[in-house]
């Protein structure tokens, strides 16, 4: 089971690795970032991530630790978990060439472990943590042509009531290649192929996907507007829970920009549609508009305020909706007023409430910035949710980010 | 013509092609937007069907696995799942 030693563990080996750059000239970026929280729901709530970036020439290496931990009371279900994930990710420049190997490696460590339903109607198992070993490789052929190809491996920790291992892993291989065009676009062709196992359940299960991705680079047009897109047609062979095919999707997306609507204002949307080919039956799978509207404003003091205006709507197999405004109004040196106000419609898992929530977020903060080094901020929060029957709750925020600067060496 | 009425006319054309697909849709996947996903990991969190892995900072979706349970989509504090 995983503890504090596998965790004191994982650091040894990050502080391993590091050691033989010691010798060379190295430039070091680290940051840290603290969120804590609490309500009458959940009353401990918050996360730790502290981060390194070394470069070294054509080495560079990034790690991350973070841990997160979140109670379960309250009938609202939310983030269920205690958990600490460390990262290192690596990468090495040789000519044309990149290599990228990396890790990911996270521990469960509350009491209650996360439930898991299995597939093949296996019962129910509970996570225990994984980890995750990753390894990339890019090749710049020419200017405009790029070939890639990456494979994970998960190992997972994951046992029945009775104590037995599942031996599930996962395995990822996808490559290809992008060809930047002469006529502002790209063409990238990309094969995936993901396999899940577990001798435990008797379960082995592949899918592969074919994509074919062509993408429009952002042009100007005239008056300050920006536009992008792009189109992906996705073919699977594979089949779902269900045991059947999965369907083949075409994914499609525009985006626009208008930069000085009027003074100060700027406003970005973007229109996707999704259309599914399922067992020769064409369907549309999905449309959402989304658009968002930025007025920076008194960008003469230590901190530029802004307000930002935002809205998203989307119809699949379920109706989502979400409207909101945040704004920083700056009011002496470092010193700035938050105010944010959200409504958003979801879906739901939370018994008796319906097929859908509405919750609406409404809170002010203050929050200080030592120029780009740190920033402190403390917001409250009243959330109130439609369920079956209303509940109304207060919640306070808080958090710290602190970055020191580089340090060469 | 004002600066914005192309801009203004694009949204209206975005709109109605949005309200002309809001007839019977179905889904065979669930979308993660890939513009608004920030990698939190949260929707892993949740997952009961161990369905949902952090790659490359984007939420991905195995379709194999997914049971449409929505917990995602209700966790999700960017709205980035539909």
């Amino acid at each position: 089971m995983p503890g504090r030693s596998d965790i004191l563990m994982r650091n040894m080996i990050s502080c391993l690795l590091l050691l033989p750059l010691a010798a060379m000239a190295v430039t070091l970026d680290g940051w840290m970032n603290v969120e804590t929280g609490g309500d009458s729901l959940s009353p401990q709530m918050g996360d730790l991530e502290v981060g390194g970036f070394l470069q070294t020439g054509d080495w560079d290496i990034l790690v991350l630790e973070k841990y997160a931990s979140m109670d379960t009371t309250g009938i609202v279900e939310r983030v269920v978990n205690t958990y600490s994930r460390t990262e290192i990710d690596i990468a090495v420049q040789a000519g044309p060439v990149r290599i990228n190997p990396d890790l990911v490696w996270t521990s469960d460590l509350g009491d209650d472990k996360p439930e898991l339903v299995l597939p093949v109607q296996a019962g129910v198992a509970y996570r225990q943590g994984s980890i995750r070993p990753g390894l990339g490789i890019e090749a710049d052929v020419s200017e405009n042509l790029r070939f890639f190809a990456r494979g994970l491996y998960w190992n997972r920790d994951i046992l029945q009531e009775d104590g037995y291992d599942l031996a599930w892993t996962d395995t990822r291989i996808s490559g290809g290649a992008t060809w930047d065009t002469p006529w502002s676009t790209s063409l990238t062709l990309t094969g995936t192929t993901h396999n899940t196992t577990s001798d435990y359940i008797d379960y082995d299960n592949t899918w592969n996907r074919y994509d074919v991705s062509v993408a429009l680079h952002p042009n100007i047009l005239t008056r300050n507007m920006y536009f992008s897109g792009d189109v992906t047609f996705s073919s699977y062979d594979g089949r779902n829970f269900l045991d059947r095919e999965i369907a083949d999707r075409l994914t499609s997306r525009v985006r626009l920009m208008q930069m000085g609507i009027l003074p100060s204002i700027s406003v970005n949307t973007t229109f996707e549609s999704v259309v599914d080919f399922d067992d020769g039956t064409v369907r549309a799978a999905c449309a959402s508009l989304e658009s968002r509207l930025v007025w920076r404003f008194l960008k003469d003091r230590d901190v530029p305020s802004s307000v930002v205006l935002s809205g998203r709507l989307a119809r699949s197999s379920v109706r989502t909706e979400r409207g909101g405004i945040f704004s920083r109004i700056n009011i002496y040196r470092g010193l700035s007023l938050l105010l944010e106000a959200e409504a958003r419609i979801t879906p739901t898992s939370v018994a008796g409430a319906g097929p859908d929530r509405q919750r609406y977020v409404f809170g002010p903060g203050l929050e200080y910035q030592f120029g780009n080094r740190a920033r402190i901020w403390g917001i409250v929060e009243q959330e109130r949710t439609d369920l079956a029957r209303n509940e109304n709750w207060w919640r306070f925020r808080s958090g710290l980010e602190f970055y020191p600067g580089s340090v060469e060496f | 013509m004002m600066p914005y009425a192309r801009y203004l006319i694009l949204l209206t054309l975005a709109l109605t092609m949005l309200v002309a697909c809001e007839g019977p849709v179905d889904t065979t996947q669930l979308i993660v937007n890939t513009d608004d996903c920030i990698g939190c990991g949260e929707c892993v969190e949740v997952c009961p069907y161990n369905a949902i892995e952090v790659i490359n900072g984007d939420a991905v979706i195995d379709p194999s696995l997914c049971h449409f349970c929505y917990r995602c989509i209700e966790q999700c504090p960017e709205g980035a799942i539909y």
